[in-house]
């Protein structure tokens, strides 16, 4: 099987550009049977959506597709079903209210010969399906009532029960517990074995080097190279990767920490999706706050900027505050900065002055009537300092980039001069080069002597910036490190299980 | 005159994309309206060549009468989608305020009472609105569709179903002058319109109050995440529509010479018809009140060509209907249009 001539699938010259963004730019690429491939870059590289375009969710604007040397469009997502070609994303798509079974054999539910449903089967091959994967649960249950972690299993197990002849791993780790994960690495082993070719998509380094036989890396939508696995060194990839040595990349400052600029002491919230918090930052200071998805971290920053209602208390600049909305926040001197660029951050069919001048709303009128020629006027430098780059300060702010979008959310929060900004995933879906210039910007702010909480899940970027890193787990704070000489499986190892590495400890 | 007068954002639509230099257009745009407008001038031509009344002074003045009222609920709508929100209860409420005038007058009371009972009716019925969305938060939908037959409902029993006559009652005459008098040949309607039509362009453009509204229905979470009190904004969407539709019922009235307890059933769809052609979308965060000025005429000149040319007014819905999905239709296919060469220039640069 692994000797035959052509690959499983070839891509050749893929284009595919969304408004404002080219997301992927003239990009070939093999994967062959029995192969587990690395398809690797930074977060907005591409690769999410060249997984999309094999699996159908999108079309390319440009290029051809080859599925065992046959020129082959997959219009749509159930036509690389029937190819053989499975995902399975960190996004679940399970349906909740129906049972294990039910979930495992959605859209191909075997029939009795009289066309209804075949429940003793179906259970049967569930159960099957579960064992070979050693998952222990019992195929009636509804999905809901599981954990997430046991959700993710069981689209694992619907992957794998269906015969397919690619599998894509779409960051599929990133919520999973170590244990787990090494279940899924050795599942893809043994998938491998079959036959079966693997698109991994990952940035961790150990998942790569342990399972993967080749690497694609992207950048900005660009094929960067394929290169062969383990041979390749990590620094080498890493290169590949942000294009650049990583010191020049995150920028540098020169600042002491100072006084104590924001405490924050038991903050929480009733729903227990943030338990109780303390901690302090200097100004002159960036504290990293690590943590899975659902850790609580994201409600940290929601609680800081008024988006959620919390308790505990909060001091900025030595006086309590009180943030029960988000207006309070932004008199009390915290600029928020939310993950959900496109949800919660911009005025989509508005334009980018009008974007930009939410930075001054309130302030800038006489009576309730706008000056708008000196908004005019503030808008304009603020897009020069901050490096806006629009063909017009009048156009529509989704015609920008996502990077440009960002620069303006970053900015207006930056131009309103809070003590404590909190920036929850400041870089998430930018390019590059554009996550260059965010972090030149607030090393800039902290420069100044601003406090910054920097909410991130992109390791990296936490130990390239901060000064201290805090780290979340089911809610609450399990550790703080020091970023000097941290390395991210540490930081990794407490998000994942709650306990620092034995090791490490 | 430059008709992109309550959004900047339609005038340099046509602007490249990203990155790209910026092509400053100096000559007169008329933006998103361009289809309407022409389909305007076009039909008003066909009629002025065709009916010779068309274009008297007096067919004029006709045509804004007879669509203020629709030009009302149509401002207060115009704020209400832009907002983000939704109002059906808009031609219930300028019933009820109506029959409020109505009883009013036939109460006696001095004209100033009388002409200020269905604005304060207006905003009585906008605040309980406003306060049962924002604060008791229940759905709009569920607040104005409630509305809607309980407005419709008051107006019926008040005056057990039929119409109170006003004419000869003592604090008429004000408001018969009102909408009926003129200054000159002017009909004082007409310079009432334009001024609240002036008065809705300069909050939209140049006030607080108008930009927050426009990023609340733009996006509603980043709105309240820099501080804009979304709870207060609907309060007072509600209290300019309730507003419109007391201004829209007085001026029924004076029309009618009575206040009606049944309205006309299809004014609500009219009027909301007249925004959405007139460039607002219906998904809130765009538009203005130009548009909906030229909405208003396009559907009154239509209607008023029809009645000139002997058509059955039987096909007026079904060429409303026609003109609202083809205008809005256009408006999405350009903005495709826009995207597509947009893409072609990113592909380029890119």
């Amino acid at each position: 099987m692994t000797d035959s001539t052509a690959p499983f699938i070839r891509l050749t010259g893929i284009s595919k550009s969304f408004p404002g963004v080219r997301a992927l730019d003239d990009v070939s690429l093999d994967i062959n049977a029995g192969e587990v491939h690395s398809l690797t870059g930074e977060n907005g590289s591409g690769k999410s959506t060249l997984a999309k375009i094999v699996n159908g969710t999108h079309q390319p604007d440009a290029g051809t597709v080859e599925i065992d040397g046959v020129p082959t469009v997959i219009t749509k997502p159930a036509k690389a079903l029937e190819l053989g070609i499975v995902s399975i994303s960190q996004e679940l798509t399970l349906a909740p209210s129906l049972s294990v079974a039910e979930n495992i054999f959605l859209g191909r539910m075997p029939r009795t010969r009289w066309g209804t449903v075949d429940w003793d089967r179906c259970l049967r091959d569930a159960r099957a399906v579960l064992d070979d994967l050693r998952v222990h649960v019992n195929p009636r249950t509804a999905v809901r009532d599981l954990s997430l972690e046991l959700q993710q299993e069981i689209e694992i197990a619907r992957a794998i029960s269906s015969n397919a002849r690619l599998l894509i791993l779409d960051e599929a780790t990133s919520s999973l517990s170590e244990a787990a994960t090494d279940r899924l690495l050795e599942i893809v082993a043994e998938q491998r074995d079959r036959g079966v070719g693997v698109l991994m998509i990952s940035h961790r380094m150990p998942e790569l080097y342990r399972s993967c036989s080749v690497a694609s890396v992207l950048r900005d939508g660009r094929l960067m190279g394929t290169v062969p696995l383990p041979d390749t060194p990590e620094d080498a990839l890493v290169r590949l990767m942000v294009g650049r040595d990583l010191d020049d990349y995150f920028g540098s400052r020169d600042v002491a920490p100072d006084a104590v600029a924001l405490k924050v002491t038991d903050l929480h919230t009733l729903d227990g999706a943030l338990l109780p918090t303390s901690f302090e930052v200097r100004r002159g200071e960036i504290l990293g706050v690590a943590g899975l998805v659902g850790s609580g971290k994201a409600e940290l920053g929601m609680a800081l900027g008024g988006a959620i209602p919390s308790r505990g208390t909060i001091e900025v600049a030595g006086r309590e505050v009180a943030i029960t909305n988000p207006h309070q926040a932004v008199s009390s001197g915290v600029g928020y900065v939310p993950d959900d660029r496109k949800g919660q951050a911009i005025l989509p069919n508005r334009s980018v002055a009008e974007n930009f001048a939410l930075a001054w709303r309130g302030t800038l009128s006489t009576l309730g009537v706008l000056r708008v020629r000196r908004e005019s006027a503030l808008v304009k430098d603020g897009m020069t300092r901050y490096g806006v780059v629009a063909a017009h300060e009048n156009v529509r702010i989704s015609t920008l980039s996502g990077g440009n979008q960002q620069k303006v959310v970053l900015g207006r929060t930056f131009a309103r001069g809070c003590a404590v900004f909190v920036l929850s995933e400041p870089t998430r879906g930018i390019d590059v080069g554009s996550k260059s210039q965010v972090y030149a910007l607030l090393q800039e702010q902290v420069g100044k002597g601003a406090a910054v909480v920097l909410i991130s899940s992109e390791l990296p970027e936490i130990l390239g910036l901060a000064d201290r890193v805090i780290v979340f787990h089911r809610g609450g704070v399990h550790a703080e490190f020091a970023a000097e000489g941290l390395d991210e499986e540490t930081v990794a190892a407490v998000a994942v299980s709650g306990r620092p590495r034995p090791a490490a400890a | 005159m430059t008709l992109v007068e309550s959004d900047p954002v339609l005038a340099a639509e046509t602007s490249p994309a990203d990155g790209a230099p910026a092509r400053r257009r100096p000559r007169l745009s008329l933006g998103r309206f361009t289809g309407v407008v022409i389909a305007l001038l076009a039909v008003c031509v066909y009629l002025a060549l065709t009916q010779p009344v068309f274009l008297t002074w007096g067919n004029i003045t006709n045509i804004v009468a007879s669509n203020s009222v629709i030009l009302l609920l149509a401002l207060g709508a115009t704020f209400v989608i832009i907002g983000g929100g939704f109002d059906l209860s808009s031609a219930s409420a300028l019933s009820a305020t109506g029959m409020v005038l109505g009883l009013a007058l036939q109460a006696g009371v001095p004209a100033w009472v009388a002409i200020a009972s269905p604005i304060l009716a207006g905003l009585a019925i906008g605040l309980v609105q406003g306060v049962l969305i924002s604060y008791v938060k229940i759905s709009m939908i569920v607040v104005t569709l409630g509305f809607m037959s309980i407005l419709a409902s008051f107006a019926l029993i008040v005056n057990k179903g039929a119409t109170i006559s006003v004419y000869g009652t003592p604090g008429f005459d004000p408001v018969y002058q009102f909408v009926n008098g003129t200054i000159g040949p002017v009909p004082v309607l007409m310079i009432f319109d334009a001024v609240v039509i002036l008065a809705a362009a300069f909050v939209l453009r140049y006030t607080a109050f108008g930009r927050s509204l426009f990023a609340m229905g733009s996006n509603q979470e980043a709105a309240r995440l820099n501080g804009i009190n979304i709870a207060t904004m609907v309060l007072f969407v509600f209290l300019i529509a309730g507003l419109a539709a007391g201004l829209a019922g007085m001026v029924s009235v004076g029309r009618l010479t009575g206040a009606a307890a049944v309205s006309d059933p299809t004014l609500l769809m009219t009027a909301i018809a007249a925004v959405l052609i007139g460039g607002t979308a219906f998904t809130g965060g765009e538009g203005g009140v130009l548009g909906t000025m030229i909405g208003v005429l396009f559907l009154g000149v239509i209607q008023n060509g029809m009645t000139l040319s002997e058509i059955p007014a039987f096909w007026q819905g079904t060429v409303n209907g026609a003109i609202l999905i083809l205008a809005v239709g256009i408006g999405v296919l350009r903005d495709r249009g826009i995207r597509l060469r947009r893409r072609a220039i990113t592909t380029k640069v890119g």
